[in-house]
C-alpha cells in the first residue's frame, strides 16, 4: 500500500542541456530528458539532499534581517541564536514569490510558486520536492517525505503534484518511523509488485508495437520513434529499481521508535522529533527529499521554553497590533526557531558521511510565506539556506521594493541536487550570487 | 531548432557589423565585383570584404561556410543570408550590388534552395510525426470516452513552445517523464470512465434560504461589502439570535445582500450547499440587483449586476484552493428574478458568488489586522445583489446507467462486467474498443499484440475489466495514438482527416470525417473544402479559437500579470476587465475568420465586440449586460482591429508598464510577421522611469545614437512609440503617470487601498518608421500598417502553417504561400479563405495535393 505522504513519483535522470533554441521557449516545467547517455538507475557517486521547513507564519522581520550585506554582516538579534554556525548558512532578503499574494493562504504555494490564488481560475503546480523527486527520487526508496507538524492535513502542504494535488503530509513521527525501519505487511508488498509487474507488462507490449512500427517508419519519423521508444525503456528499467525497493529489507534502525507526541501544545517538541526523523532518514538514505510544513497558523496556545504557555494561538499572537505582552511571547518564540535550527545544522554538521559532514550534502532551507504576518505581507520572505556544500556565511540582499523571484533559489537547489534544470515555476534564471565552497 | 538562436544572432552581427562598414571597404567591394564569374562568387567577393576570416563581421567567415544545402539545418544559414539581401538590408551600402546582380544572385540562390528543399520534403516529408500535445490528447480521450469534463491535462508535463506554438513536431519530444504521464493519466481516465456501481448517484436537492446563504450570521468583509437585509435594512442576525434563540429559522424574510467581488480573504458560499459527487448540478436562486446608500439601506438597482459561480470547497479564505468559475455569467436584473444556471463540481466542493466589476476587499496592508476599507460611496448608491434562496440538485443523472463512457469500453456488459465467455468476449471487446479509439485503421500485427496482453492477464486470474483496461492503456499509450503522421501517399486519406481536426478541432476526426477517409474522398478539393467551412461552423471550432490566439496573440499570460497598482490602483483586482478583455480578443478572431474579414482587421476595423465593463474602459456609450455585443466605434476612435484591444495591449506590455520596446517587437514579430533578431547578450531592459521624471521616449533615445543598437530598434521602437497612448490595460491616456513628478492624484481604490500617484508628461506617440513614412499617432501607425495587407495575410498564413502541420513554413513552401497570397488578393485578403487555401495546398496536404 502506498502511504498519501509518501511521493512514488517515477523520478527522472537529469537530462542534458538541450534549450540551446531561440524560437524554443521553455514551457514550465516540463524539463525532459532528450536521450540517454548512461544507465539511468545509477545513483550519482555522492548523495545531495534537501530537507525544506516552512514556517507559515514566519518571523518578526524587523529582528530577523541583518543590517548589512555581504560575509562582513553583523548577525541581527534573531540571527545571533545561530552564531554558532554562522559559517554553515547564509541568510537572504529581497526574495519573494510574483504575484503570489493572499496573506495565508500562499503557504500552499511556497514550493510552486503558483499565483493568483483568487482569481478566476486557480490551480495549484508542482512543488520543487515533487520536481525534484522525479528527477532523483528512484536512488532511495522514498522519493520523497512530506513531513508536517500541527498541520491541517486535508488543506494545507508543502508537496502538490503536477496538476495541482494536495500531497498530505506525515505528521505522526512514530508512524513515519515505522514506515522507515518496520516490515511492511507482505500483502501490501505483494500488493504493490503486481501492480508493477501490471505495468511492466504493458511497456512490453508497447516496446514490441513499437519495433514493428518502426520497421517501416520514414527517417525522420525514425528520430521521433526513438525518443519513444528510449522513453519506453527507461521507464521500465524505473519499474525495476521499484521493485527491487519493494523487496529489499529495510535498514536496520539505529535507535528506538520514538513515542508520539499528541499535544499540538507541544509545538517545538513536535518539530524538534520530526526533525530528528528527518536526520535519521537521510542518515539511512532513506529519502533524499523532506519537506516540513509547521503550521503554525492551526498552532493553539503553545508551550515556550520554560515552561511557560503563550496567552495566545499561535495565529493570534502574530497579530500582535503592536501589543507588549504579544510581541514579546512572539520575540521568544522566533528565538527558540532559531534555537531549533541551530540545533538541526550543528547535529547535520557532526555527523560524518563519506568524508565529509551529512550537512555538506545536505541543504536546509529554512522560510516562510510570509513577510511579515501582522499585516499579511507577503513580500520579503524571511530565507536561510544552510549546508549543501555553500560558500555560506553572508547575507545576500535583494531590492526590498522590487524582490527577486524565490524560485531562482530554488532553481540553483535543483542544480545542486544534480539535476539539470535551468528554471522552475517563476524562476528568471539561477541565484549566481550563491557560490560552491 | 537548436541552430535558430545562433542563426538569429549571426543575422544581427552581421547586419551590426555591415552597418559599421567602412566606405572604403564597400568601394573594393564594388570593384571585384565585375569579376564575378557564378552568382556564389559573386556572393563571396561582395561580401568577403566583410565576413572573411579575419573581420568576421557579424562572426560570419564566408569562407568558413561551405554551400551545404543537404540538410534543413545545413541550409539554414544560406536561408538566412538569403533573407537579409533579400530585404535590402545587407549589403550595407546598396552600391555595391548593383540591381541587375541583386536580381540575378536572388534568384539563383532561391532556385538552389528551393530545388534542395522539395528534393528532401519528397525524401523525407515536411515534418516528421508529431507527438499529440496535452490539449490535444484530453480532448481526444473527452471525445472518445464520452467524458466531456475530464480534468487530466495538467496531469502531463507542460509541452514546449516553439514560434510560439506547442504544436511543433520538432518541439514535441518524448521523455520518460512524459511517457509515464501519459501511462497515469490514461488510467485515471479509464476509471473514470467505467461506472462501479448498479445505481447511479442519487439526486440530492439542498436549499438554503434567508440566513442559510451564508457560512455564518454574522458579516464578512464589514458591513459595507456584506450584511443582512429585511425590509430594505439591515440587520444583526447574530445579535437577534442572541436575543430570541427560538425563534424559528431560517427567516425567509431576510435577504443577503452582497457587494463585493470574491478575493482572499474574502469569500462568501451557502451554508451546507455542498457536492455529494462529482458532476454536474443545477442551481437555481432568487435574486435581485441592488443599490446600497449609507445606513446600511438597500434600494432597487437602476441597472444589471453580472455574476458567476465559483466552485471551490467550502474551506476558510486562508486555504488556496482550486477555484473555477462555472455557470456561465449571469446578469442579475433590478426587478430580480429566478435564475437557473448548471454548475459542474468536484465532490465535496461548493459554490461561491463571484460577484464580477465589484470591489474586491484587501486588508490594509499598512494598518492593522482586518482592517477593510471601502472605497468612497457612489453619489447614487454602491451597486451590488441581494439573494432570497439557493436551491442545487444534482448530480444530474445520466440519461443511462451505465453511462456512455462505460459502455465506450464495455458495450452491453453493463456494471461488474460479467460474461460467460471472457475471453471470447475480450478479444471482442478489445476490437471493438480500438474501433472506436483509432484514427486510422490498425494493422491485425499490432492488434494481436494488444489482445496478447489482454488475454495474458485473463489467464492470470485478472477480472475481464482489468485485463480489458490493461489492453485499452496500452493502446492510448502506444505510438498509434499518440502520434499524428504527415499525409504522404496519394491514397493516404486518414492522415489528412486527423490533420484537418486537430487543426480546426484540437481533436480526433469525427465520425464524418472518418467516413470520407475511409471512402478516400479527402483529395477532392469541393469534399475538403465542405469539410473545413463544416467545421469552421462547429462548436468545437471555439477551441481552435481558443488555442491559437492563446499561442498567436499569447492570451495565455493574459492573467499572469498585475499592472503595478502604484501607477494604475484602478485595474487593482479587476479580473471582470481582463475576462472581458479575453472575451473580445476570442470574439473578434472568430469574427474575422467566421464573416472572412480582411486580414487587415488585425490593425483595424471600424467595430468592436464590448460589453458593460469594456464599454466603460474604451469611454463607448455605456451598456449594460455582460455580454459581448458587436459595436460600430466612432470615427475618431482609437479602438478596433486587433492591434489596439485591451487584451493585446496588456500581454504586449510587460506585466507592470507599458515598454514600447516589447510592445514594438510584439507587434512586429506576431501581427506583423517581421520579427526583429533578438537582443545583444548583456544589455539590461530599459526600465520606465516611474518616478514620472523622464519619458519612455527620453530613455530609449540611446537606441537611436548607436548605431549598433540603431539598425534593429528602427524597426520597431516607433511602433511602440505609437501605441504609448495605450496604457498597461489599453486604455487611452493622454499623460504619463509617476510617483513624484507632475500634479498628485489621490484616493481610496476600489480594494479599499490609499493610492496616490501623479500625472506627468504628455505623451508624444509620433514617429517614423525605418522606411521614412511618419505619423502623428496611432491612427497615422495604423495607415502605415494597414497599407501592406499582403504581408498581414503572409503572416496569418504563416502562423496557420505551425498550428496546422507543426512545421513552420520551410523555404520550398514559400513560392506556395505566395500562390495562395495571389489567389486571395483580389478579394481583399479575407481570414477564411486564406484559411481554406491552406487547407488545400500541398504544405498541409502531403506532395500529392489535391485532386
Amino acid at each position: 500500500m502506498k502511504a498519501p505522504f509518501v511521493s512514488t513519483a517515477a523520478p527522472v535522470i537529469p537530462r542534458r542541456t538541450f534549450l540551446r533554441g531561440l524560437g524554443v521557449a521553455m514551457a514550465l516545467p516540463a524539463l525532459e530528458c532528450m536521450t540517454p547517455v548512461f544507465a539511468r538507475s545509477a545513483a550519482p557517486a555522492t548523495p545531495r539532499r534537501m530537507l525544506v521547513i516552512v514556517n507559515n507564519i514566519g518571523v518578526l522581520s524587523k529582528h530577523f534581517f541583518p543590517a548589512q550585506t555581504g560575509s562582513d554582516y553583523e548577525l541581527s538579534p534573531y540571527l545571533t541564536g545561530l552564531a554558532d554556525c554562522r559559517k554553515d548558512f547564509t541568510v537572504f532578503s529581497g526574495l519573494s514569490h510574483p504575484g503570489v499574494t493572499g496573506g495565508h493562504s500562499t503557504d500552499n504555494s511556497f514550493l510552486t510558486s503558483a499565483r493568483g490564488a483568487f482569481k478566476a481560475n486557480f490551480r495549484n503546480t508542482i512543488s520543487l520536492d515533487q520536481f525534484a523527486a522525479e528527477h532523483i527520487g528512484l536512488y532511495t526508496r522514498f522519493a520523497s517525505l512530506n513531513l508536517g507538524v500541527n498541520i491541517e492535513k486535508a488543506n494545507r502542504s508543502l508537496s502538490f503534484t503536477r496538476d495541482g494535488v494536495l500531497l498530505p503530509a506525515e505528521d505522526k513521527a512514530p508512524a513515519l518511523f515505522q514506515k522507515m525501519f518496520v516490515q511492511g505487511d507482505a500483502a501490501a508488498v505483494q500488493a504493490q509488485l503486481k501492480r508493477l509487474e501490471e505495468r511492466g507488462s504493458i511497456l512490453d507490449t508497447l516496446q514490441a508495437e513499437t519495433k514493428r512500427f518502426s520497421r517501416k517508419a520514414s527517417t525522420t519519423d525514425k528520430a521521433r520513434l526513438d525518443q519513444y521508444f528510449t522513453s519506453v525503456r527507461e521507464v521500465e528499467e524505473r519499474l525495476q529499481t521499484a521493485r527491487q525497493w519493494e523487496t529489499r529489507p529495510k535498514p536496520i534502525a539505529p535507535q528506538p521508535a520514538p513515542a508520539a507526541i499528541e499535544e499540538d501544545k507541544y509545538f517545538f517538541e513536535k518539530t524538534e522529533l520530526m526533525l530528528s526523523m528527518a536526520q535519521l532518514a537521510f542518515e539511512t538514505d532513506s529519502t533524499r527529499i523532506v519537506t516540513l510544513m509547521l503550521d503554525a497558523f492551526k498552532t493553539p496556545v503553545y508551550r515556550l521554553e520554560g515552561q511557560r504557555n503563550t496567552t495566545d494561538s499561535y495565529h493570534g499572537l502574530s497579530h500582535h497590533g503592536f501589543d507588549e505582552k504579544k510581541v514579546q511571547q512572539l520575540e521568544a518564540t522566533d528565538r527558540q526557531q532559531m534555537a531549533v535550527l541551530n540545533r538541526l545544522i550543528g547535529s547535520l554538521a557532526q555527523k560524518p558521511e563519506g568524508g565529509e559532514r551529512l550537512l555538506d550534502r545536505t541543504m536546509v532551507l529554512y522560510g516562510s510565506n510570509m513577510g511579515e504576518a501582522n499585516i499579511h505581507d507577503n513580500t520579503n520572505l524571511p530565507i536561510i539556506l544552510a549546508g549543501g556544500g555553500f560558500k555560506h556565511g553572508q547575507h545576500i540582499a535583494f531590492k526590498r521594493n522590487n524582490n527577486t523571484p524565490l524560485c531562482n533559489l530554488f532553481v540553483t537547489m535543483l542544480q545542486r541536487l544534480g539535476i539539470e534544470a535551468n528554471a522552475f515555476g517563476s524562476s528568471t534564471g539561477a541565484l549566481t550570487d550563491l557560490k560552491m565552497a | 531548432m537548436k541552430t535558430v538562436k545562433t542563426l538569429f544572432f549571426i543575422a544581427f552581427l552581421l547586419m551590426v557589423g555591415m552597418a559599421a562598414l567602412k566606405n572604403s571597404d564597400a568601394q573594393s567591394a564594388v570593384a571585384t565585383q565585375s569579376s564575378a564569374t557564378t552568382p556564389l562568387t559573386l556572393l563571396r567577393t561582395t561580401c568577403g570584404g566583410c565576413h572573411n576570416d579575419t573581420t568576421r563581421a557579424g562572426g560570419l567567415d564566408l569562407k568558413a561556410l561551405p554551400f551545404d544545402l543537404s540538410s534543413v539545418a545545413a541550409r539554414a544559414p544560406w536561408v538566412e543570408i538569403y533573407d537579409r539581401i533579400q530585404k535590402r538590408e545587407m549589403p550595407p551600402n546598396s552600391a555595391s550590388l548593383s540591381e541587375e546582380n541583386w536580381q540575378a544572385l536572388l534568384k539563383w540562390l532561391g532556385k538552389a534552395f528551393s530545388d534542395a528543399d522539395r528534393a528532401d520534403v519528397l525524401a523525407n516529408g515536411r515534418g516528421p510525426m508529431r507527438r499529440l500535445n496535452r490539449d490535444e490528447y484530453e480532448q481526444n480521450l473527452r471525445d472518445l470516452l464520452q467524458l466531456p469534463h475530464l480534468d487530466i491535462r495538467d496531469m502531463l508535463p507542460e509541452d514546449r513552445e516553439s514560434h510560439h506554438y506547442n504544436k511543433v513536431s520538432e518541439a514535441l519530444d518524448m521523455s520518460r517523464v512524459q511517457l509515464s504521464a501519459y501511462l497515469d493519466a490514461t488510467e485515471v481516465a479509464l476509471q473514470q470512465a467505467m461506472a462501479t456501481s448498479d445505481q447511479p448517484p442519487t439526486v440530492a436537492r439542498q436549499k438554503a434560504v434567508g440566513e442559510q446563504l451564508s457560512v455564518g450570521r454574522e458579516t464578512t468583509g464589514g458591513r459595507e461589502a456584506m450584511f443582512w437585509v429585511r425590509d430594505a435594512k439591515g440587520v444583526d442576525l447574530a445579535a437577534e439570535k442572541k436575543a430570541a434563540p427560538n425563534k424559528p429559522s431560517p427567516d425567509p424574510t431576510v435577504e443577503m445582500a452582497l457587494f463585493r467581488s470574491p478575493g482572499w480573504p474574502y469569500g462568501i458560499f451557502p451554508r451546507g450547499i455542498v457536492a455529494q459527487a462529482t458532476g454536474d448540478y443545477r442551481v437555481r436562486f432568487s435574486a435581485r440587483a441592488v443599490l446600497q446608500i449609507p445606513g446600511f439601506v438597500i434600494k432597487p438597482g437602476n441597472k444589471p449586476v453580472p455574476m458567476t459561480f465559483r466552485s471551490r470547497k467550502p474551506t476558510n479564505h486562508d486555504i488556496a484552493e482550486d477555484t473555477r468559475s462555472t455557470g456561465g455569467i449571469i446578469d442579475v436584473q433590478p426587478e430580480g428574478g429566478v435564475y437557473e444556471t448548471t454548475v459542474r463540481l468536484n465532490a465535496g466542493q461548493t459554490i461561491e458568488y463571484g460577484l464580477l466589476g465589484l470591489p474586491a476587499p484587501q486588508p490594509d496592508v499598512k494598518g492593522m489586522t482586518a482592517a477593510y476599507r471601502f472605497a468612497p460611496f457612489p453619489a447614487d448608491g454602491h451597486p451590488g445583489i441581494a439573494f432570497q434562496w439557493l436551491e442545487m440538485e444534482g448530480p444530474l443523472m445520466p440519461a443511462a446507467w451505465p453511462p456512455p463512457s462505460h459502455r465506450v469500453l464495455f458495450d452491453d456488459l453493463g456494471v461488474g462486467v460479467k460474461s460467460q465467455q471472457p475471453a471470447a468476449d475480450a478479444k471482442r471487446l478489445l476490437r471493438r474498443f480500438i474501433k472506436l479509439a483509432e484514427r486510422e485503421p490498425v494493422p491485425e500485427e499490432a492488434l494481436q499484440s494488444f489482445e496478447k496482453l489482454v488475454l495474458s492477464r485473463l489467464e492470470r486470474g485478472a477480472t475481464l475489466a482489468e485485463s480489458l483496461l490493461a489492453g485499452y492503456q496500452a493502446f492510448l499509450c502506444s505510438d498509434l495514438f499518440l502520434y499524428l503522421r504527415e499525409p504522404q501517399r496519394v491514397d493516404d486519406h486518414f492522415a489528412i482527416a486527423q490533420r484537418l481536426s486537430h487543426f480546426l478541432t484540437d481533436s480526433r476526426p469525427d465520425a464524418a470525417l472518418l467516413t470520407l477517409a475511409s471512402q478516400k474522398k479527402l483529395r477532392n478539393a469541393a469534399v475538403l473544402r465542405r469539410e473545413t467551412e463544416r467545421l469552421l461552423a462547429s462548436d468545437e471550432f471555439a477551441r481552435f479559437v481558443n488555442h491559437f490566439t492563446d499561442s498567436w496573440l499569447n492570451l495565455r499570460a493574459l492573467r499572469r500579470d498585475d499592472p503595478d497598482i502604484r501607477l494604475y490602483p484602478e485595474y487593482r483586482l479587476d479580473d471582470y476587465l481582463v475576462e472581458s478583455a479575453g472575451m473580445e480578443t476570442r470574439a473578434f478572431f472568430t469574427a474575422m475568420i467566421r464573416e472572412n474579414l480582411p486580414a487587415t482587421t488585425v490593425i483595424d476595423s471600424d467595430f468592436t465586440f464590448v460589453n458593460d465593463r469594456l464599454a466603460k474602459h474604451y469611454k463607448l456609450a455605456p451598456l449594460t449586460g455582460s455580454a459581448l455585443r458587436k459595436v460600430t466605434l466612432p470615427a475618431d476612435s482609437p479602438y478596433g482591429g486587433l492591434l489596439t484591444q485591451a487584451a493585446i495591449l496588456k500581454v504586449s506590455a510587460n506585466g507592470l508598464n507599458t515598454s514600447p520596446v516589447l510592445r514594438g517587437v510584439w507587434v512586429m514579430d506576431r501581427l506583423m510577421g517581421q520579427p526583429p533578431p533578438p537582443p545583444p547578450p548583456g544589455v539590461p531592459a530599459v526600465e520606465p522611469d516611474i518616478r514620472g521624471a523622464k519619458t519612455m521616449r527620453e530613455l530609449i533615445a540611446q537606441h537611436t545614437k548607436s548605431a549598433s543598437c540603431a539598425a534593429c530598434h528602427a524597426k520597431f521602437d516607433s511602433v511602440g512609440l505609437a501605441l504609448e497612448n495605450f496604457d498597461v490595460l489599453g486604455a487611452w491616456r493622454t499623460r504619463y503617470r509617476g510617483l513624484e513628478n507632475g500634479e498628485r492624484v489621490t484616493g481610496i481604490d476600489q480594494t479599499g487601498h490609499d493610492f496616490s500617484y501623479t500625472l506627468a508628461n504628455p505623451v508624444d506617440a509620433s514617429g517614423k518608421l525605418v522606411d521614412g513614412r511618419s505619423f502623428k499617432d496611432v491612427h497615422g501607425l495604423k495607415e502605415i500598417l494597414a497599407s501592406n495587407p499582403r504581408q498581414l495575410a503572409r503572416n496569418l498564413l504563416h502562423q496557420f502553417t505551425i498550428y496546422a502541420t507543426g512545421v513552420p513554413v520551410r523555404f520550398g513552401d514559400r513560392a506556395e504561400i505566395e500562390t495562395m497570397l495571389d489567389a486571395c488578393a483580389k478579394d481583399g485578403y479575407r481570414v477564411r479563405d486564406l484559411l481554406l487555401a491552406l487547407t488545400q495546398s500541398k504544405i498541409f496536404l502531403g506532395p500529392k495535393g489535391c485532386q
